[in-house]
């Protein structure tokens, strides 16, 4: 049995993954001053972020239509897939996830749609985990997925609350943390939802409060080290992790500057990690 | 001063019962605030916070309020209740420990009707042993070591001595040794050329309890000149003595020689709370008066000098000021979520505090500490049985940990010792958490910044090597005096320059009152141009007696 996979650009994988496990992506859309870009094509990263603080208007993002999803499905399964895998971000973050199944009602019993409940590289390890089982068929397939997802930690430091409380797909709660000081908030993602786990006031506090996350998640099996055109942060991050934890750590770590569609509502200078742990926590 | 030797032994000879142990504690409050104002001047720092004086009245006011209207004639009854009220009114470390003593000696003569002499003394020793439990790192040359060497003493005496007059006599000089003393123990005292305020604070409730049998008068303070700077006006947590309505201050010369002793005599037939400073050559006096005798200090400085300034409030008018001040809306706390209760010392902290998600606020800190009451209070009412506090003052911990103690709901102490601290341990709190772990987080935080506290000093010393002149602008980093300066602005940079803001990413400025918000822009601005790489935010804090409290992180 051979299984089609298929998920957005907000998985965040590089290009090289993409090809080694034939993974197709669906670009979603990125709005920049009344122009639309396809996720990837005609603005990099760099010059998205850092743009984005002196921007007048705020970019908007939006989600691909259901002719963008039909489309791979047919190809896929025109090509010799028995079934298609689709998998997205969390439907409380995004409407990705709804446009898919809309779209999977033209293939009846042939797309599964998947909610990752996460973003980011924390729906890029799903989907490369459903990609390294595809050959043994639909069942192993979700049984990767799921036990990824079980062992998934997404964290981040924002640099300002300003564009997450912007995007409004936070909980009041979140958005009102800080109130009258400028803070740097500590958040993670679970179960879809963006959640405070306190705030910090400089970046030196926000890398120790990432450096500390991580090291407390004992061994893992993927770790991408995230951020929003902060490499130099990432890059020590990285450093510290290989020089304090590195029995901890896989050998192939991911660095991921977030894709502008996402980075719209962290904003520049974030750093964060997506891992997956050997063991459930 | 003459001994009543008639009164003496009537007193000798009488068994000292409920209503004994109730007059002596109303004489030892009565002497305690007579010389309140001696005891806030022994503040280590010449910073304008002195208030161990006014914390200790305060907490044994508590007490007597507790047993004012009380005719019990049992002794441990009285003692029980003396107990209680002192407890639930403590106010800043040494009012804490002065309740743990009261809490000693009760539990003690729980059982006794009245007091004999094994009693007596086994009662101090208990009051030792409680008090010291009472502290995590027990402290020498504190008020600890006064009631160590009470307990001592007496102890030693209660094979010679005749009856509890004896013990006491006793008790008074150890305690008097032993204030004396207190330099020798804690080098900090030296330093600053002060004895401990809360060992003095204890001698000073014995000593007004042995005036008391011996006939002598309790309203009459030891005479003290103060400096000008150091007189504190604004006692906003001390309650409005009832009668006592106004506050009057008079700037005067004196037309020669200012005799104290008739000065405060006449002063005493006036009002209350009575303060004399000085400074190059001018005179300030204050008093609490009732309102028919508001002129009446005025009118009899005027004939002894050349009035240069003269001031009048109504103090309940005063006290409803304050209280508006700190209606600050806090948001509701989830049921079963974690609720923090945090002390803050000015309006402009307290709306930041709320800000942040905190569910109650104390208003206090520097020279106005909280009771255990005030912080019981603040939290019991709240629809959740875990909470944090947040003391926010090194002075209100031991207050906060016994407001843990009294109530059922489960409670940590967050040990933040300033406002900064504060601030960046609630930054930590996740409310849905698990009580202890949150806990644990936020005290962690309480290392990840620096305290920057910048005021006008009080007196002239020297401490910590830097030389302080009277009046001029001091800085402390983190609770330790670091720089002197001609200006508040000089005093925000030298300090910054300490704590090694270069090295560090934001700095944010509090101001208090009295500073304008232009002006702290102006220093905000000054930093900014030095320190290039640094974020500096400005913020009201709205705090009395600092110009500045900085966080550096």
């Amino acid at each position: 049995m051979k299984i089609g996979i298929v998920t957005d650009s907000t998985a965040d994988l590089p290009a090289y993954l993409l090809e080694e496990h034939q993974i197709h992506v669906v670009p979603t859309i990125l709005v920049l001053e009344g122009k639309e870009y396809a996720d990837g094509i005609g603005i990099t990263r760099e010059e998205f972020y850092n743009r984005l603080p002196s921007l007048q208007t705020p970019p908007t993002t939006a989600a691909p239509s259901i002719g963008d999803f039909a489309a791979p499905y047919q190809t896929l399964l025109s090509q010799g897939c028995d079934h298609v895998i689709s998998i997205h971000p969390a439907n409380q973050l995004t409407t990705i996830i709804n446009i898919t199944r809309e779209a999977a009602k033209g293939f009846p019993g042939k797309v599964t749609c998947v909610d990752s409940g996460s973003l980011s590289m924390g729906l890029g390890f799903q989907v490369l985990a459903a990609a390294e089982n595809a050959e043994f068929g639909l069942q192993p397939v979700l049984e990767a997925i799921e036990s990824t997802r079980k062992r998934l930690q997404v964290s981040a430091a924002l640099d300002t609350m300003e564009y997450l409380r912007r995007s409004g797909r936070v909980p009041a709660a979140v958005a009102a943390l800080g109130g009258l000081l400028s803070i740097k908030p500590m958040i993670e993602l679970r179960d879809g939802e963006v959640k405070a786990v306190g705030a910090v006031r400089t970046t030196k506090q926000a890398d120790e409060r990432i450096l500390n996350f991580a090291l407390g998640l004992g061994e893992m099996e993927r770790l991408a080290i995230l951020h929003t055109n902060a490499e130099p942060r990432a890059r020590k991050l990285l450093d510290e992790l290989m020089s304090r934890a590195r029995k901890f750590i896989p050998r192939d770590i991911l660095f991921v500057n977030v894709t502008a569609v996402i980075g719209t509502h962290l904003g520049p200078n974030g750093l964060g990690f997506a891992a997956v742990r050997k063991t459930p926590s | 001063m003459t001994v009543d030797t008639a009164r003496v032994q009537k007193l000798r000879t009488m068994p000292i019962d409920g209503q004994s142990l109730k007059r002596l504690i109303d004489a030892g409050l009565t002497w305690l605030r007579t010389n309140k104002e001696t005891v806030n001047a022994l503040n280590v720092f010449p910073v304008p916070d002195g208030d161990t004086g006014t914390n200790m009245v305060l907490t044994l006011q508590a007490a007597w309020n507790e047993i004012k209207d009380s005719g019990a004639r049992h002794l441990g009854e009285m003692a029980g209740m003396v107990s209680k009220g002192a407890l639930m009114g403590a106010r800043g470390n040494s009012g804490v420990i002065t309740s743990q003593i009261m809490r000693g000696f009760s539990r003690c003569v729980h059982d006794k009707a009245t007091l004999d002499v094994p009693t007596l003394v086994k009662a101090f020793g208990e009051a030792r042993d409680t008090a010291y439990k009472g502290v995590v790192r027990p402290v020498e040359g504190t008020i600890l070591t006064v009631i160590k060497e009470v307990a001592i003493a007496t102890e030693s005496a209660q094979g010679s001595a005749k009856d509890a007059v004896e013990i006491l006599e006793v008790a008074v000089k150890a305690a008097d040794e032993a204030v004396k003393n207190t330099p020798e123990l804690l080098p900090v005292l030296k330093q600053a050329g002060v004895v401990d305020s809360g060992g003095k604070g204890l001698f000073f409730i014995l000593e007004g309890m042995l005036r008391h049998v011996y006939g002598e008068s309790l309203e009459t303070p030891t005479m003290t000149v103060q400096p000008i700077s150091s007189m504190q006006m604004q006692d906003a947590m001390e309650e409005v003595e009832e009668g006592q309505d106004y506050e009057v201050v008079v700037d005067f010369v004196p037309g020669g020689e200012l005799d104290l002793g008739s000065f405060y005599g006449r002063l005493e037939g006036m009002g209350t709370s009575i303060q004399v400073g000085e400074g190059e050559g001018m005179y300030r006096m204050h008093i609490h008066v009732p309102t028919e005798k508001r002129y009446e200090p005025i009118d009899y400085i005027m004939g002894i000098g050349t009035v240069t300034k003269v001031a009048i409030e109504n103090l309940l008018a005063q006290m409803d000021d304050i209280q508006k001040g700190k209606q600050i809306q806090c948001n509701p706390v989830e049921p079963g979520h974690i609720a923090v209760v945090v002390v803050s010392p000015g309006a402009g902290l307290s709306r930041i505090f709320a800000s942040l998600g905190v569910a109650a606020i104390v208003s206090g800190g520097q020279s106005m500490n909280p009771s255990t009451q005030d912080i019981l209070n603040s939290f019991e009412n709240l629809p959740t049985d875990k909470v944090i506090i947040l003391p926010n003052n090194k002075n209100i911990i031991l207050a906060a940990n016994q407001a843990k103690e009294v109530t059922v709901k489960q409670v940590m102490v967050v040990p933040s010792r300033t406002v900064p601290q504060g601030l960046s341990a609630m930054l930590s709190l996740i409310p849905d958490g698990e009580l202890d772990s949150v806990a644990e987080k936020m005290t962690k935080a309480l290392g990840g910044v620096k305290t920057g506290e910048v005021t006008v000093a009080t007196r002239t010393v020297e401490i910590d090597g830097v030389n302080v002149t009277e009046g001029q602008v001091i800085a402390l980093l983190d609770g330790k005096l670091v720089v002197s300066a001609e200006s508040v602005e000089q005093g925000v940079m030298d300090l910054l320059e300490k704590a090694g803001a270069d090295q560090h990413e934001l700095v944010s400025l509090y101001y208090g009152e009295g500073v304008a918000h232009a002006e702290a822009n102006r220093i905000a601005d000054l930093i900014v141009t030095k320190y290039e790489s640094l974020e500096v935010e400005v913020q009201e804090g709205g705090q009395p007696h600092y110009q500045f409290i900085i966080s550096i992180e």
